[in-house]
C-alpha cells in the first residue's frame, strides 16, 4: 500500500514550484528586534532601523512600557519579494499585549527594519 | 451586526497581514520593482498573481454576503442571486487555495491587500452591484482569461481547466450585475447615473492610465516557467470575447481599451 500521507504517493497533479522557505537570517534578525524591545535596549532597536523609520521605531519604544513584557512570539508573516511583513506580539504578566507590524529587508547581508507600526488594539496597517 | 463594512473594519485572523497599498509599493520600490504588483518578468510572478486572485476570492464572497445583508429591502430575487454569488466565490477561493499548492506557494505567503474591499464602498445596492459585478468582476473576466492562455503557454492542463472554471461562474456575475444595475434604477435616471459613476471610478483604478491592450495588442516578454521559457503578455489585456459574452458591449469594451474607463450597463 502507498503511504498517502506523503504527497508524492497520492496520485494526481503534483506541484510544480516550491515552497520559498523565509532567510534564516531574516527570523534571526527580527528575534533580534524583538529581544531589544523586550529588554528595553532602544538604542540596539535603532541601530538595526533605517533612517525612514526612525521616527516609527521611536513612537514604538516610547509606547512600549519599560520591564513590562517578558516574552515575544511572531504571529504573521507576508513577503513582497525579498522585503518581509512581520507581525510580533510582546507580552507581560500584568500589561496588555503590545502587537507591531515590521517590514525587513536586506542589504549587504545586513537585515535592517524598513518600517514599523504599532498595531496594538488594530485589526490591519490601513492607516487612513 | 454593523452595516457598510469600511476598509480598516475588515477582520481579519490575527496571524493575517492586510496591507494598505502604498505599503506594497513602498516595499517593491525600495527593492527597484514596478510598484504596483510582480509582474510578469519576476520569478513570484504566477504564485503572486494566484495569491492575489485567491484573496480577491475571498473579498469577493465577503463582498456578496455584505450586499446580502447591507440590503434587507432588496427584491428577493437579488439576494438570492448574492446568496449563490457567496456560494460561487467560495468555492473559487478554494480552487485558488488549491491552485497556490500547486504553484508551490500558501495563502498568506504575501501580504493582502485592501484594495478590492476598497471598491465594495457603496451605499445603494445598484452602485454597489456595478462596482462589484461589473466593474471588478469585470476585470476578473480580464485576468482569468490571460491566466488561461499562460497555462495554455505552459501546457498546463490543471491551471488552465480550474481557471476556466471559475471563469465562467465570473461571467455569470457580470451578467447579474448589469441586470440589476438596471433593474433597481428603472425609472430614475440620476441613480443610474450614479451607480455608473462608481463603476467608472474602479475602471479608471484598474486602468493603470491606460495602460491595458487588447490581447492582439499585448507586447511579450520571456518568462521562464519551472524549465520552460515562455512568452506572456507584458501587462494586464482586456478580455474582449469572454467580456462580450459577460454582457458587456463592443462600445463599452472599446472604451476600456482606449483608456477613457468609462462603461454604461446596456
Amino acid at each position: 500500500m502507498p503511504d498517502l500521507g506523503e504527497r508524492g504517493n497520492v496520485m494526481g497533479p503534483q506541484p510544480i514550484g516550491k515552497i520559498v522557505e523565509p532567510p534564516a537570517a531574516m527570523l534571526a534578525a527580527a528575534g533580534q528586534l524583538l529581544a531589544a524591545l523586550l529588554r528595553g535596549d532602544f538604542a540596539f532597536a535603532e541601530a538595526m532601523t533605517t533612517a525612514q523609520a526612525r521616527e516609527d521605531i521611536a513612537q514604538i519604544t516610547k509606547a512600549l512600557r519599560p520591564s513590562a513584557y517578558d516574552k515575544s512570539e511572531l504571529i504573521a508573516r507576508g513577503r513582497v519579494a525579498h522585503h518581509y511583513f512581520l507581525k510580533a506580539r510582546l507580552t507581560g504578566g500584568n500589561v496588555a499585549p503590545f502587537t507591531i507590524q515590521f517590514r525587513l529587508g536586506e542589504d549587504n547581508g545586513k537585515w535592517t527594519v524598513r518600517e514599523v507600526l504599532n498595531l496594538t488594539g488594530r485589526r490591519s496597517a490601513w492607516t487612513k | 451586526m454593523q452595516r457598510m463594512i469600511a476598509v480598516d473594519r475588515l477582520a481579519r485572523p490575527e496571524d493575517h497581514i492586510l496591507l494598505p497599498a502604498q505599503r506594497v509599493r513602498n516595499a517593491r520600490t525600495e527593492q527597484g520593482l514596478a510598484p504596483s504588483n510582480a509582474m510578469p518578468y519576476e520569478e513570484d510572478f504566477l504564485k503572486s498573481r494566484m495569491h492575489g486572485i485567491c484573496a480577491g476570492e475571498f473579498q469577493a464572497m465577503e463582498a456578496a454576503g455584505r450586499t446580502l445583508y447591507d440590503f434587507p429591502d432588496a427584491p428577493w430575487e437579488f439576494q438570492l442571486d448574492m446568496a449563490r454569488q457567496v456560494w460561487d466565490e467560495s468555492r473559487h477561493a478554494e480552487i485558488y487555495l488549491k491552485l497556490l499548492e500547486y504553484v508551490g506557494s500558501y495563502y498568506g505567503e504575501f501580504p493582502e491587500g485592501e484594495v478590492l474591499w476598497s471598491c465594495t464602498q457603496a451605499e445603494d445596492p445598484a452602485a454597489r452591484v456595478a462596482g462589484i459585478n461589473r466593474g471588478l468582476e469585470g476585470l476578473a473576466c480580464d485576468v482569468f482569461e490571460q491566466l488561461i492562455r499562460l497555462a495554455q503557454k505552459m501546457g498546463d492542463p490543471i491551471i488552465e481547466r480550474s481557471v476556466d472554471y471559475v471563469l465562467a461562474d465570473e461571467i455569470t456575475h457580470v451578467r447579474m450585475g448589469s441586470k440589476w444595475m438596471r433593474q433597481l434604477t428603472e425609472g430614475d435616471p440620476e441613480r443610474f447615473k450614479k451607480a455608473q459613476e462608481f463603476q467608472n471610478g474602479i475602471d479608471e483604478l484598474f486602468n493603470f492610465g491606460g495602460g491595458r491592450t487588447t490581447v492582439e495588442q499585448a507586447g511579450q516578454i520571456k518568462q521562464r516557467v519551472g524549465d520552460k521559457e515562455i512568452e506572456i503578455d507584458s501587462g494586464i489585456t482586456i478580455a474582449r470575447e469572454a467580456r462580450l459574452l459577460a454582457g458587456f458591449t463592443e462600445e463599452e469594451i472599446d472604451r476600456l481599451v482606449k483608456g477613457f474607463g468609462k462603461s454604461s450597463a446596456y
